[in-house]
């Protein structure tokens, strides 16, 4: 009983009759003035119209209604004796029970059309709502998204009050609520008016919760809403393959990377170990009389490559801090001629007659930097020229003043020039010029030196020249932001 | 006993104490040898060695904090090893009273270098009348009478520039950290402006050195601090 009067109580249930019954008071009224030239026949026909008219506009029950209140209006008003529902003459009751079932009739008729017209237009809006979410959700491939416009999706087709989609990641729940920002005034039961559980295909991945106040869902509605569950499900399953995917995939390719890693370290391990192991063994081999020139050839050979084991190792760790984005920088104010000094004197003993040339101007500025990484990049600089570079040629280090804020440094040699393709591959990891036979090295000291100058917030490039070859970079003076305090003399 | 200085290394590299018991046994050292921190406290305590040679990464404690444990009693130079780009540590070493360091791996006469440079300077803080001439090759220090010859020619100084000189010189061979030198040639206040430092160096190279681009007497150590080097 309560609910009927919800039900009434709502003015969108109640004004269809209404209106219905408005309507047949005025088509009486309007009879009523020219009941004298009137037939009976032509006033049950003029109220058909009513009853037309109600159960088309506002549907099957109104036009009852409507049917109902013409009827007796129509004895009331216009069979005689008038003022009374009490027929005198047979024909009368004929006519009146004619036009109830005529009125009947007619509003069935075109209610149960109207109805279907509604169910149809139902349908469309239906079929409609969701090609639009299919069609968001297509363009959606973040979970967090996905559920996002879902909800958003549900809560202006259904014009709830409050939407929440509780959705279940591997590693944590998304909660998504709207409105964000709900009306103070409007209360809502902890209970929803309507739950859905998103299942997915294997497993459960959530459920939607929906109030709305005042406006119980219908099953149409109920339909659509669970339809659109199983589209945001979908969409949601979508999602996490695609990310498993790409999960794969740079799992795939980062295995790939150790594994090349690992077949270049260990062969270039390997390469110096051998010329260790070799020389060792011989000077231990009580065999051979060793002269005391072999003796030093032999050990010449074993300290030069532990200093190449050692270079090898220091750039891997770098590598992987570089990697790891665990660079830290102890930056200071710095003479960069003594960097790069420090690093020639360094070369000089691996070198083959090269000649080095230091060519920073005396008025150069001190620059911001972490001085040992500096003398790293110089360093793998250095000995890239070494390597590529023909014998008792010259390998310049030159410094110019860019700008205000900027150093521009150069190490170039009279090394081969480089295709243009690999200009700027050569900073890669594991990327080789020439055929990895012929030169011994990882191919790690460039993407070293890119790694270090970027955290440095300069750039690196490479160039050929005119007779030549050039690895550049710039760098900012003042990365820590102050100035150099210089003393009094 | 004999006159041969005593070396306790401690490291816990098996075959770093092999090899440095070989060599410097060799080299007419007497060696003593300990694989952990505790070992080697106890052991400089009960037989006070001449030079320590310390590795910094040890499994029971921190290199850093054995030195601070034997400063607190004695001034037994100590050498410190450690691997490359662990300077903070190195500084933090020789802040905490090491007198030298060194990069492993390294070759023997680095070593033997350093080991010479601190058994000297402990012998030299000991005894009353310290050295006041300083020579350099084509440089002569005169530290009490604020003189600097080069090539027997008068070089004309600032006093700053002088103090520097004579802090490097009086410390020669050892490496100096930034802070240490900031510290004590400017005020400690002034330990963090390493830009100071970079100016004078640059000048007193200027005025003393043949090529100031490749020094031959005061050497830079990347992230650590500055050397100084003298003929012997």
């Amino acid at each position: 009983m309560r609910k009927f009067w919800i039900f009434l109580a709502n003015e969108r249930h109640i004004l269809p009759f209404l209106y219905a019954t408005l309507t047949t008071a005025a088509i009486t009224i309007l009879l009523f003035f020219v009941r004298a030239n009137v037939e009976t026949a032509t006033v049950a026909l003029f109220y058909l119209f009513p009853v037309g008219i109600s159960a088309a506009i506002w549907g099957f029950w109104p036009g009852i209604v409507a049917a109902l209140v013409s009827f007796f209006s129509f004895n009331y008003y216009f069979l005689p004796p008038y003022g009374t529902l009490t027929v005198h003459q047979s024909q009368d009751i004929l006519a009146l029970i004619v036009f109830l079932v005529l009125a009947t009739s007619i509003s069935q008729l075109i209610g149960r059309m109207k109805d279907n017209l509604n169910t149809a237009n139902a349908r469309e809006n239906e079929t409609t709502r969701l090609y639009e979410l299919s069609l968001i959700l297509a363009k959606q491939h973040r979970e967090s998204d996905i559920i996002n416009s879902l909800a958003q999706h549900i809560l202006k087709t259904f014009q709830a009050d409050r939407v929440e989609i509780l959705v279940d990641t591997e590693s944590s729940n998304t909660v998504v609520r709207l409105p964000e920002h709900p009306l103070p005034e409007v209360e809502l039961s902890p209970q929803p008016t309507l739950l859905i559980s998103l299942q997915g295909a294997r497993h459960l991945l959530g459920e939607i919760r929906l109030w709305r106040i005042g406006k119980s869902i219908n099953p149409l509605e109920e339909r659509l809403l669970r339809t659109s569950a199983s589209q945001g499900v979908l969409a949601l399953e979508r999602a996490r393959l695609t990310a498993s995917e790409s999960r794969a995939r740079i799992l795939d390719e980062s295995d790939r990377m150790k594994s090349s890693l690992l077949s270049s370290v260990s062969h270039e391990l390997r390469t110096p170990l051998a010329t260790i192991k070799a020389s060792v063994t011989s000077l231990l081999s009580e065999d051979v009389p060793w002269d005391s020139e072999a003796r030093k050839e032999l050990l010449s050979a074993v300290d030069e490559e532990t200093d190449h084991l050692n270079q090898l190792v220091g750039n891997l760790l770098n590598m992987s801090r570089i990697e790891a984005g665990g660079l830290q920088l102890k930056s200071r104010w710095n003479v960069l001629t003594d960097i790069a000094a420090g690093a020639i004197k360094r070369a000089r003993i691996a070198s083959h007659g090269h000649r080095f040339e230091l060519n920073i101007p005396e008025e150069f500025p001190l620059i911001f930097v972490d001085d040992v990484l500096m003398e790293q990049v110089f360093n793998n600089l250095l000995s890239n020229s070494l390597k590529y570079a023909p014998a008792n040629s010259v390998i310049e280090i030159k410094a110019r003043h860019q700008d205000e804020q900027t150093v521009w440094v150069q190490v170039n040699n009279q090394g081969p020039a480089v295709s243009e393709d690999d200009l700027v591959k050569i900073f890669d990891k594991f990327h080789r010029v020439t055929a990895a036979d012929q030169i011994t090295g990882v191919g790690l000291g460039l993407s070293i030196c890119k790694g270090i100058v970027e955290a440095h917030h300069g750039h690196i490039w490479a160039e050929n020249l005119e007779q030549g070859f050039a690895i550049r970079f710039s760098l900012p003076i003042h990365a820590g932001g102050e100035a150099p305090r210089i003393p009094n003399q | 006993m004999s006159n041969q200085p005593q070396i306790l290394v401690i490291d816990d590299e098996h075959q770093i104490l092999r090899a440095m018991r070989t060599i410097l046994t060799a080299r007419q050292f007497r060696v003593t040898t300990a694989s952990s921190g505790e070992e080697g406290l106890a052991l400089a305590a009960v037989n006070p060695p001449d030079a320590i040679i310390l590795d910094l990464s040890l499994p029971d404690m921190d290199g850093v904090t054995v030195c601070q444990r034997l400063r607190e009693w004695t001034h037994i130079p100590i050498i410190v090893l450690s691997v490359r780009d662990s300077e903070q540590d190195k500084v933090r070493a020789l802040d905490a009273g090491a007198d030298d360091y060194l990069t492993k791996p390294f070759g023997i006469d680095e070593l033997l270098a350093r080991l010479r440079v601190a058994l000297r300077h402990a012998a030299s803080q000991s005894q009353v009348d310290k050295k006041s001439v300083i020579n350099a090759g084509p440089l002569q220090i005169d530290l009490a009478q604020h003189l600097v010859l080069r090539n027997e020619e008068e070089v004309k100084l600032t006093a700053t520039e002088f103090k520097l000189l004579a802090y490097l010189a009086s410390n020669a061979g050892r490496v100096l950290t930034h802070q240490s030198i900031l510290s004590h040639v400017w005020d400690p206040a002034d330990a963090d402006h390493v830009e100071y430092l970079r100016v004078f160096v640059r000048q007193l190279r200027k005025k003393l050195e043949d090529d100031p681009e490749q020094p031959l007497f005061i050497l830079n150590e990347p992230g650590i601090g500055y050397r100084f080097i003298t003929d012997d």
